[in-house]
């Protein structure tokens, strides 16, 4: 009985226009957000003596008061603070008390006016051709602001949070947030490459940025597929129909969400499969042996937990509500999600859909890959978890019995 | 007229009720997620295009929601009333919720000590919210489903929040860049898609 209903299932889907919709809207993000890049020179081994070997995360205190007090010289100066509340980039304008605040917090920090702050910064920025590519981001990472001899770690944090309370969430100078970089010698340059080369094989690097941008259609997308599938019935004034087969609420919801989920993963499947095969070559090209099946381990490891869940909370939500309602109130869900990502890269905590908004970084990454199996696993239990609740759903509906302002009860027609 | 203003009201607790309330919640969300103080105008068009017009998509799209069910659109379509008789009251409230939304925020964020020109503001956050509205109105009203009208019109503001560089005039978020003149050809543009959607449905 299953096999014959997900097939059929299968077929229904292959002639719906939300499915083709589905298809076009990923194909068309996912090629033109990874088209554009060319990572080959991620291939290209160090050599001794390179004039920037990039940067990397430091967790020197000092370094991290030097930088963190640096941007918030910048910023004052501009007057605009950089936050990311829920989702959007905001920018925050202080009033001139605020901004008075912030520079009294400044001389605090650092023992100096704000004139003088400026000064320094002027001086920097000179020195620094800001109107090419290379000038204006290598002049902002290296510009640093001294703090006070007798300033401690845990009073800078302190005068930060003041700062977070004066402009708001979000912003740069959260406590947990503090960060700075310093570069990376010769010696990193060359185990990083090593990593990608002999933990990655290439082709892993390159499918966890596929990851990255595939999570972000597969919160959205799939959340209409789900809630299509699950008004069908309503549409067709078929739900009595459904509900007097032989086929046990199980099967019928189980060949149903299989039958979408399997139709949603495949593309997903293929475009890495495809999407991967150039970096097969230029891996082999360079004289390093590919990883063949990272665009299938990444996919199902990464990604399949995210469609699961998105599908199931679609599946609950739309059997639940029983209108289109349940797709707006999973959109705001899965904006949240996205919204409430802390980094994009790693940092994978419970998000649903892990970030990895890069190439490489292949040390960081299997230092992370514990927390990310978690995750993926956390979520895939709880997939299965909400599949169980719309079966649960499906069956009382079915009984005769209806959902209406949270109690059950049997219906009266 | 009074028959048109019945089956306004009838809509409304039927159907659309529910979506009134969530657009009402999202709005009140609004002040746990964006500041509201001393912006500029870019950072007032900010607030206004990239939450305020997303309200555009929960009001008019669910304006078919009824005749989702076929026998009901036939049992419309066999009485002597026209069905854009029907459909005006509630294309009409949805118009008069949508200037209130843009009306309001940009009274709040005057409050707060914001600097921008209100008039220029209403007017391009109305348009932009209609013209976002209406790609949703349109896909519902000519599939007949309202999950597909969600679905672009969601689709479409994603990828404007992606960049939206190929979209020329008709992408979202232009007032936060200093740029007005998309008001014209989205105006244009929206009411076209809702007046033809409505032609083409009732074919």
């Amino acid at each position: 009985m299953f096999f014959p209903l997900f097939f059929k299932e299968c077929r229904q889907i292959a002639k719906s226009l939300v499915y083709y919709l589905y298809l076009i809207i990923l194909v068309l993000f996912l090629t033109s957000q990874l088209s554009d890049g060319d990572w080959s020179d991620r291939l290209t081994e160090p050599k001794p003596g390179q004039e920037s070997y990039g940067f990397k995360e430091s967790e020197d205190e000092t370094l991290i008061m030097e930088s963190t007090l640096a941007e918030l010289v910048r910023e004052t100066d501009w007057n605009s603070y950089a936050t990311y509340p829920f989702m959007f980039y905001k920018e925050v304008t202080l009033n001139d008390s605020e901004l008075a605040e912030i520079e009294q917090i400044l001389f605090e920090c650092t023992g100096k006016s704000f004139e003088q702050l400026l000064d320094e910064m002027d001086a920097h920025f000179s020195g620094y051709d800001q109107s090419t590519m290379e000038g204006a981001p290598i002049s902002g990472q290296t510009f640093l602001v001294e703090p006070a001899e007798d300033l401690t770690f845990e009073e800078f944090q302190n005068a930060m949070k003041r700062v977070c309370g004066i402009i708001g969430k979000g912003s740069a100078f959260e406590p947990e947030k503090l960060t700075a970089s310093e570069p990376k010698t010769y010696e990193d340059a060359l185990e990083d490459y090593r990593a990608l080369c002999e933990k990655d094989k290439v082709t892993g690097a390159y499918m966890r940025l596929f990851c990255d941008y595939a999570g972000i259609m597969l919160v959205i997308l799939p959340i209409f597929l789900g809630a299509t599938r699950c008004l069908r019935d309503k549409r067709a004034d078929a739900q009595q129909v459904i509900y007097a087969r032989a086929a046990s609420s199980l099967q019928v919801v189980g060949s149903r969400y299989l039958a979408n989920l399997f139709m949603a993963f495949l593309p997903v499947v293929l475009i890495a499969f495809l999407l991967q095969s150039p970096y097969l070559y230029l891996a082999r090209t360079n004289g390093v042996a590919p990883d063949v099946f990272a665009f299938l381990k990444y996919s199902v490891g990464w990604l399949l937990p995210t469609l699961m869940v998105t599908l199931a909370l679609s599946f609950v939500l739309t059997e639940l509500i029983g209108n289109v309602f349940a797709v707006i109130l999973q959109v705001f869900w899965s904006f949240a999600c996205i919204a409430l990502e802390t980094s994009l890269v790693g940092e994978f905590g419970f998000h649903l859909e892990p970030r990895w908004n890069t190439v490489g970084n292949t040390q960081s990454f299997f230092a992370q890959l514990g927390q990310l199996a978690i995750n993926r696993l956390f979520y895939l239990l709880l997939a299965i978890l909400l599949f169980g609740l719309t079966v649960l759903i499906f069956d009382r509906k079915r009984k005769g019995g209806v959902f209406w302002h949270g109690k059950n009860s049997k219906s009266r027609g | 007229m009074e028959r048109i203003v019945r089956a306004g009201v009838s809509f409304l607790k039927s159907s659309y009720i529910p979506h009134l309330l969530f657009t009402f919640l999202f709005c009140l969300a609004s002040g746990g997620l964006m500041s509201f103080r001393n912006l500029d105008e870019g950072q007032a068009a900010q607030v206004m295009e990239m939450y305020v017009t997303f309200a555009g998509i929960l009001l008019l799209t669910p304006l078919f929601l009824p005749e989702g069910n076929r026998e009901i659109w036939q049992l419309e379509k066999s009485k002597e009333m026209p069905m854009w008789q029907l459909y005006l009251p509630r294309v009409l409230t949805a118009l008069v919720v949508m200037a209130a939304l843009v009306s309001i925020f940009p009274l709040i964020m005057k409050q707060g000590g914001g600097t921008f020109d209100y008039g220029r503001l209403w007017l391009g956050a109305f348009v932009e919210m209609l013209f976002l509205g209406s790609i949703g109105f349109a896909v519902s009203a000519i599939t007949n489903q309202t999950v597909l009208g969600y679905m672009l019109a969601v689709i479409y503001y994603a990828v404007n929040m992606g960049g939206g560089k190929y979209l020329g005039k008709f992408a979202l978020f232009q007032m936060m860049k200093g740029s007005y003149g998309f008001i014209v050809p989205m105006a244009v543009s929206a009411c076209v898609l809702m007046v033809g959607s409505v032609l083409l449905r009732e074919r």
